[in-house]
């Protein structure tokens, strides 16, 4: 049995990036919003989130500082970059273009 | 992606690079920082706060992991990994430097030599010419299919003279071809006799090759304008120096080559040896070919081989379109011959270049590759035993390596990094030690070789090529020997490992042990391959140093003449080889004088088609033209009809056949008066027959072989061979005066392989030479191999004893006594010895045949050499293992069952 929570690969960048689209945020904070906006169907391992925001750092999509929080706490924050928004919106194509297909082929009448 | 977006990456890049303090920091702090606020939210639904805690940990995943992954997804990160290891690996070597000599000791030996053997073969084979823009040279040879004759005279894959023309001519993809003609002797004259080797050339040779003389000029057009129009010479620097004392005013004068005058027009520049391995000391316009080489006229036979080609490519034009542009002119050549084909190879030019060198240089350069790389692959295996020895010693730190987090594959890229690290301090160091005595070493070599061999120049300094070879080897070896004990020591079951002490995983690890059987096992078969092929070897050269060859060699003195090249005729010939038999027969000392077209097994064989009346088959057979004396003076019996009468020559109908040729033509029947018919459709009558000698091949006893009378036409070229009972010097001193009182400008003695007046013997060597060369290479390669892999078994079984001390103590305090124990220990350490050893004598039995060629009439499985070497090896093992095993023996079982 296949756990709805599993994400399809590749997709958890894309998802970190639509997220720091919206706002800067730490580490923390986009685990939460992630979980929160998918209704927690979405459940990102806190162990794999934080090498996907290196890696996507690391690629110049991402761009992270230290910036004191609302609490007084400093606390790592990342934001998307120009760079970073042309790739969120080739993703996000790609992933239109795929979703609409498989939901053709799902919605198939059977005869 | 941009440049745009590298400049963004960069800089961060640098920084995990650089910072990597301050990126780990970071890295802590932030996660230090999600782990507070996710226990912060536990807390607040409701849990403990050492719940939430541990939760928010679990949630992570192992920080350390998460951590190492974060690492991971920098992507510089294996940088630092490498300078980690390499600086733990330095440190490793360090603390073991007993263990770090040895290794380095094995692999800079192994790949010294590999290294050098491969700079010596690149400097004969692979090098370029040694001129200006040399990768624009390509050498064209032409090879010919179907049906077609073709007269050679330095190899069929050369070019006539006519065909020469069509390809300069037409083609459309060279600035220049030129073609000459190599290996032409020359006898300098006027007071200054000497031999010389030069080199017949177009017009456009020093054009083409862009070597303009730095004295004087190189040929023009118009010295190649007519056949013996322009006797004009070029002269090599290291002559014009030596011989002329580099005496500028020779320039304009004239000097005398084979007996013709030619004008020193131009002094090559220095260092320009010419296009052949061997310097040329002349160059001479092609057309001057008939008085270079009096009796033959090259330029007019349009199908003979005879010239080398070379051409400057222009610029942008490609290899292909070169092949494509020539195709086109072979193949309109191919239309005036029905049913022939013309292949050309064309390749960049080296000293090497024409089909025939290549195809034997080729095999000769993989077996010499492949032996030393045998070498290397012991020193690999010792090398690989040690490190697994090693490994278990380090058990307990690689355990502890991967139960905090290291994957197995970041273990194994440590462990790696380390035997590369042996190994290219080992390559370096064997490399260095290469580079600085293999020029030596050749040198040596060379001119230990044969006669007309030892002015071989061999440019063994290091280029690219053997830089590149020398890194690849390196690292492969570092490879070779480290990935195996590598996986092998990474694959561990962390319990046992971290529990227990070493004596326990010693005996239980099967497959450790199984890895250093395999590897003693390869080091005793390659060690058993090159000791038998040197044994084999040894073996041939005994035979051919004992071998009666069925001739009396001892006490005859032997001299070539070439009268033609001294422009003699066949009439002028037979008057002076006449007068100078009977000169040389009235010298004290001398017995008995003969004379023949071929001295035996000097090198020197003519053959011929022949056939039998009433059988079908031509029957190709070797000849000799001889005088009466020849057969008494060698001490060759004539066992059935009559030798040679005195005064009778090629013109009467008689030959004279061995008793091999005799039974191979005419089984069964009495062969007196046999006719045989030779190519030209001449008869010829069987008047006798010799006992069989081994004149033509060392070791060749039943080859079939013909004896005619000598004659005017077989006179200018002729051998002399002189019994005598004084000493040789003298003998020899008074042959010369004889020759020179005939003719004082008349070079003695010159042929392919002695110089001057030689005993017969010394032909005999010559033969033996290159046995001796290869033996004494394979022995010194398999003693190498016998020392390495006899450290192998010692160094394998010394360990498996000290792992085995409690077992043997148990043993012991059992009742075993010390044969038991002793044969216990050798059963174990001889099996892997066995195994190699019947692989390596079934692997040099199959391939053995290589080598029949220098065996003189051993079998290529002598029994002698395959009883005696795998004893010889057993023998080694056995002492090798025999030391570790007593101290098995000497073992005090209390102390061995307290023992760690």
């Amino acid at each position: 049995m296949s756990r709805p929570s599993d994400l399809v690969q590749g997709t958890l960048d894309m998802l970190v990036l639509k997220i720091l689209a919206l706002e800067p945020l730490n580490g923390f904070a986009v685990s939460q919003r992630l979980k929160q906006v998918s209704g927690d169907v979405l459940q990102v391992s806190d162990g794999s989130l934080y090498p996907a925001l290196h890696k996507l750092e690391q690629e110049g999509w991402i761009t992270a500082e230290w910036k004191t929080s609302e609490y007084g706490r400093r606390a790592k924050y990342y934001s998307l970059t120009r760079l970073g928004r042309l790739q969120l919106e080739k993703e996000a194509d790609n992933w239109g273009r795929l979703s609409s297909a498989i939901s053709r082929v799902i919605k198939l009448k059977e005869a | 992606m941009g440049p745009k977006h590298w400049l963004y990456t960069i800089p961060l890049r640098l920084r995990s690079l650089f910072h990597r303090a301050q990126a780990d920091q970071e890295l802590d702090d932030e996660l230090r920082d999600h782990l507070e606020r996710r226990t912060e939210e536990y807390v607040a639904q409701g849990m403990t706060q050492e719940e939430a805690h541990r939760r928010a940990r679990l949630d992570l995943g192992g920080i350390e992991q998460t951590k190492e992954k974060c690492r991971d997804a920098r992507r510089v990160n294996w940088i630092q990994d490498f300078v980690q290891d390499l600086r733990y690996g330095l440190r490793i070597l360090r603390q073991n430097q007993g263990f770090a000599a040895v290794a380095v000791l094995a692999i800079a030996l192994g790949v010294g030599m590999n290294v050098g053997i491969f700079s010596v073969l690149n400097g004969a084979a692979l090098r370029l010419l040694p001129i200006p823009r040399a990768e624009q040279i390509v050498s064209v040879n032409e090879i010919f299919h179907g049906k077609f004759t073709r007269n050679s005279h330095d190899g069929s894959d050369m070019f006539s003279y006519s065909e020469y023309l069509d390809y300069r001519n037409h083609n459309h993809v060279f600035s220049g071809l030129l073609a000459y003609e190599p290996f032409v002797g020359a006898t300098l004259g006027g007071g200054k006799m000497q031999e010389l080797v030069g080199a017949a050339t177009s017009c456009n040779y020093f054009d083409v090759l862009n070597e303009h003389p730095v004295l004087g000029r190189g040929f023009v057009d118009s010295d190649c304008a007519a056949p013996g129009a322009s006797a004009v010479v070029v002269i090599s620097d290291d002559l014009w120096r030596g011989t002329f004392a580099a005496d500028a005013s020779l320039m304009g004068k004239t000097i005398i080559l084979n007996r013709t005058g030619y004008t020193v027009v131009g002094i090559a520049p220095p260092g320009f040896r010419g296009t052949e391995p061997f310097p040329s000391s002349f160059w001479a316009p092609i057309t001057m070919s008939k008085a270079l080489e009096p009796g033959r006229d090259r330029l007019t036979d349009d199908n003979l081989s005879w010239l080398a080609l070379l051409g400057r490519v222009q610029p942008g034009v490609t290899m292909e379109q070169v092949r494509a542009d020539l195709g086109v002119i072979a193949g309109q050549n191919d239309q005036l011959h029905p049913g022939r084909t013309t292949s050309l190879a064309i390749h960049r030019a080296t000293f090497f270049n024409r089909q025939m060198e290549r195809e034997i240089l080729a095999p000769v350069a993989y077996v010499i590759l492949a032996a030393f790389g045998l070498v290397l692959l012991v020193a690999c295996a010792n090398v690989a035993n040690l490190l697994l020895a090693r490994a278990s010693t380090r058990q307990k730190e690689i355990a502890l390596r991967l139960s905090i987090g290291a994957s197995r594959w970041r273990l194994v890229r440590q462990l790696l990094t380390e035997s590369l690290l042996l190994s290219l301090i080992g390559g370096v160091l064997g490399s260095l030690l290469a580079f600085w005595s293999f020029a030596g070493i050749t040198q040596f070599a060379v001119s230990h070789l044969p006669h007309e061999f030892s002015t071989l120049t061999v440019n063994v300094a290091p280029d690219l090529r053997v830089l590149a070879y020398a890194l690849t080897i390196t690292l492969l070896t570092g490879i070779m020997f480290g990935l195996i004990p590598a996986l092998q020591s990474s694959r561990l079951d962390l319990n046992t490992a971290l529990k227990d002490d070493s004596a326990h995983s010693g005996l239980g690890k099967k497959g450790g042990r199984f890895l250093r059987n395999t590897f003693v096992s390869t080091q005793v078969a390659v060690c058993m391959v090159l000791l038998l092929a040197a044994g084999l070897l040894l073996r041939g050269l005994y035979q051919a140093q004992t071998v009666d060859p069925g001739f009396d060699f001892k006490g005859v003195a032997s001299m070539f003449l070439d009268l033609e090249t001294q422009g003699y005729d066949a009439n002028r010939a037979a008057v002076f080889v006449r007068e100078l038999q009977e000169r040389i027969a009235g010298l004290p000392g001398v017995i008995e004088v003969a004379q023949a077209e071929c001295a035996p097994l000097s090198h020197d064989f003519s053959g011929d088609m022949f056939s039998v009346p009433g059988q079908r088959d031509k029957v190709g057979m070797l000849y000799n033209h001889v005088s009466p004396e020849y057969f008494s003076l060698l001490g060759i019996p004539i066992v059935r009809g009559r030798g040679f009468l005195p005064g009778e020559t090629y013109n009467a109908p008689g030959v004279i056949v061995s008793e091999s040729t005799a039974r191979q033509l005419w089984p069964g029947e009495d062969p007196l008066a046999k006719t045989l018919r030779d190519s030209s459709g001449r008869e010829h009558t069987v008047i006798g027959v010799a006992k069989d000698a081994q004149v033509w091949h060392l070791g060749e006893l039943n080859e079939a072989y013909l004896y005619f009378p000598t004659g005017p036409l077989v006179d200018v070229r002729v051998y002399m061979l002189a019994r005598y009972a004084g000493d040789f010097p003298g003998t020899a001193k008074g042959i010369r005066e004889a020759v020179q009182s005939l003719d004082k400008d008349m070079p003695v003695g010159v042929t392919a392989y002695v110089a001057g007046i030689t005993r017969l013997e010394d032909y005999l060597e010559v033969w033996r030479k290159p046995s001796r060369i290869v033996a004494a290479l394979s022995g010194a390669l398999g003693a190498l191999a016998l020392i390495l892999a006899s450290i192998g078994v010692y160094g394998v079984v010394s360990y498996s004893v000290s792992r085995c001390v409690r077992e043997i103590g148990i043993r012991m305090a059992l009742g075993a006594d010390v044969r038991q124990i002793m044969n216990l220990v050798l059963r174990q350490a001889m099996r892997p010895v066995l195994i190699g050893g019947l692989v390596g004598v079934a692997g040099c039995a199959a391939v053995g045949g290589v080598l029949s060629s220098m065996l003189f009439g051993v079998s290529a499985h002598d029994p002698i050499a395959f009883i005696s070497v795998p004893l010889f090896l057993l023998i080694v093992a056995l002492l090798a293992s025999y030391i570790p095993a007593r101290r098995a023996t000497r073992v005090d079982p209390m102390v061995a069952l307290r023992y760690e």
